[in-house]
């Protein structure tokens, strides 16, 4: 009687002590697929880190496991800026419905992102209405100035598309205006300890956009700089604009207009 | 199960496996395992057997673990985002008795995993090649000198890094059909034959035996054949080239454009000197190399050098799926073998040219 009650709390004990492993067993999957996954996103966030900047700079934060400092992943360049902005933005956002203003801007910036990406360039940022991207800054591009105005000549195909969508909504259609330099500048994670992005620094993107003020002026919407038109295939069509001052820039700036 | 390339597109295959049985008779007898792959290279010989010839397992090293190279084969087809590739390798670690958990184990924290010093280090090298390129290269061998990696082994492991360079892009760019092997570990049938698909491979892989020197080579290649001089490596990567030269499908001077163009796009200082060098005895002017080089176009270019110059570009840095939609669009101008051929000499561009980096000094 006894040994079968001692028995029968050897078996209690056992089979208790058999859930507790098999809960422990459970959570320890549980656990292993919830670090899979958490791994599988970090190795794709790693992927995706790679087209945001350098590789070498993408694989110093991953060995370090920290954010390096500035001076460590800063280095000389050449590379060409673009930079575009929509023309009489201001009117017609005060025009539309913030909805429809959002939607309608969104749509742009899609479509003229696509547009560089397609042509090897990196949107650096979206600058209210403005966008600016480079190109030979991430990977080295030796045909990084030919890319800039066929991603140019692309932006205004799409933005053209995207006006017949528009006016056959009733919306204005858009215009653009774009200024292309080719030059140096200093390449590197620019930012504050809390939010920091790869970026290209210096007076070539400042010309870049002073470049694309004077579209209004020439009544133009692409515009290069001479030192970009030096280093242009002769298959582009060029028109030389008069020499304009730039704020910033002692000499008059020579321009030349993309005809296609 | 989930892999790190799941999320990769990968577009359909724009080619019909084509049946050669001399060629499967040849890889069956390589590689003592069919290989079904290849029959979408079979339209260009130099190209399908070159996929067998330098794969670096069938006794063209002398000293490198074939463990490490599996390693460094896995990571760099993971860096190209080469589905195929990727899957082939895993399918082989897995075959060979490596466990899932510990496969995923590399993947995932390779910096950390249990594996030797001179392992991770080949590891890194494998990484690192693959995102910078020749401009990497004497980081590169600095960091292996320093893991204790000599001179040898570390030519071994720069070619074992090249050739899946090579491999990765023909298999990516022609959109080779992945998933076929991306499931093999998980069919029933191929699980059960695991012990035997075990016993096969190792007896198909074999270390080499030294060769004698003063292998013959032609320019515009003869310095990284030379350097491989007393390898096996040296006679497959001459026999390849004289293959690819004698090739009637691309004329040499469009195979030497592609070549030009993929040297000049990775910043390589080793291979220019002897592709211009050819360039110029096919006739063409110092003005229009420049001219193509600087602007990926000339007058003087032939229709299909025309279509084929600016694509070669496109196969240095790239998204699978991007390139699988340019290759779809160019099958529309090209007859296969010509699209084929051109994917074969821009891949081993792009491997050749980060080979050279690494085992040929600068002229």
């Amino acid at each position: 009687m006894i040994r079968a009650a001692l028995v029968g709390a050897a078996l209690i004990v056992l089979a208790a002590l058999a859930g507790a492993l098999y809960q422990q067993w459970r959570r320890a999957a549980g656990l292993r697929l919830q670090l899979d996954a958490a791994t599988l996103e970090l190795q794709q966030l790693q992927v995706a880190c790679s087209r945001l900047a350098p590789a070498g700079v993408v694989q110093r934060l991953v060995a370090d496991g920290t954010t390096p400092s500035a001076e460590a992943t800063a280095e000389r360049k050449v590379a060409t800026a673009l930079f575009a902005d929509l023309v009489g933005y201001t009117a017609m956002s005060e025009r539309l419905e913030p909805a429809v203003l959002a939607r309608v801007l969104n749509g742009y910036f899609q479509r003229m992102s696509d547009a560089i990406h397609q042509h090897r360039g990196h949107v650096s940022t979206f600058l209210g209405d403005g966008i600016l991207a480079y190109f030979g800054a991430i990977q080295p591009n030796p045909w990084q100035s030919d890319d800039a105005v066929r991603a140019a000549l692309a932006m205004r195909a799409a933005l053209e598309a995207y006006n017949v969508e528009l006016t056959a909504e009733g919306l204005p259609a858009l215009a653009l205006g774009v200024g292309i330099h080719r030059g140096p500048g200093l390449a590197g994670l620019i930012g504050a300890r809390e939010r920091m992005e790869y970026g290209f620094v210096g007076s070539t993107v400042n010309l870049a956009a002073r470049v694309q003020g004077l579209t209004r002026v020439h009544q133009v919407d692409i515009l290069v700089t001479e030192a970009l038109r030096a280093e242009l295939g002769p298959h582009f069509v060029l028109t030389p604009m008069p020499p304009e001052t730039v704020k910033g820039i002692a000499e008059p700036v020579v321009t030349y207009a993309v005809k296609g | 199960m989930a892999t790190a390339l799941d999320h990769v597109a990968w577009e359909p295959c724009p080619f019909e496996p084509q049946r050669d049985r001399a060629l499967e008779t040849y890889a069956r007898r390589k590689q003592r395992m069919p290989n079904p792959t290849l029959a979408y290279f079979a339209p260009v010989p130099w190209f399908a057997r070159a996929l067998v010839d330098l794969h670096p397992e069938y006794g063209l090293l002398l000293r490198l673990d074939y463990e490490v190279m599996d390693l460094v084969q896995l990571v760099v087809s993971q860096e190209n985002s080469c589905r195929f590739c990727y899957a082939a390798v895993r399918a082989m670690l897995w075959a060979q008795g490596m466990s899932r958990a510990r496969i995923e184990r590399i993947e995932q924290d390779l910096a950390r995993a249990d594996l030797p010093p001179r392992t991770l280090a080949a590891i890194a090298f494998g990484r690192s090649q693959s995102r910078t390129g020749p401009a990497g290269a004497a980081a590169a061998r600095e960091a292996l000198a320093r893991a204790g990696v000599g001179a040898e082994e570390m030519r071994e492991i720069a070619f074992a890094v090249a050739l899946t360079d090579f491999s990765n892009r023909a298999h990516s760019i022609a959109a080779i059909p992945s998933r076929p092997m991306e499931r093999m570990p998980e069919q029933l049938h191929v699980r059960l034959m695991r012990p035997l698909m075990n016993f096969m491979l190792r007896r198909s892989r074999f270390h080499g035996q030294r060769t004698p020197e003063g292998t013959a080579s032609v320019p515009p290649h003869s310095r990284l054949v030379r350097a491989y001089e007393g390898s096996p490596i040296a006679a497959a990567l001459g026999r390849t080239l004289e293959a690819l030269w004698a090739s009637p499908v691309l004329t040499r001077r469009c195979k030497l454009l592609i070549f030009a163009v993929v040297s000049r796009g990775l910043s390589c200082q080793t291979c220019p000197h002897e592709i211009v060098s050819a360039l110029r005895r096919e006739g063409i002017s110092d003005a229009t190399v420049a001219q193509v080089l600087t602007h990926l176009d000339a007058p003087e270019l032939d229709p299909v050098e025309r279509l084929l110059v600016p694509f070669a570009r496109e196969t240095i840095w790239y998204e699978p799926a991007t390139i699988q939609r340019r290759v779809r669009a160019l099958r529309e101008q090209l007859a296969t073998p010509q699209l084929l051929e051109a994917i074969g000499v821009a891949s081993l561009a792009n491997g050749l040219c980060r080979l050279g980096a690494m085992v040929v000094d600068a002229p």
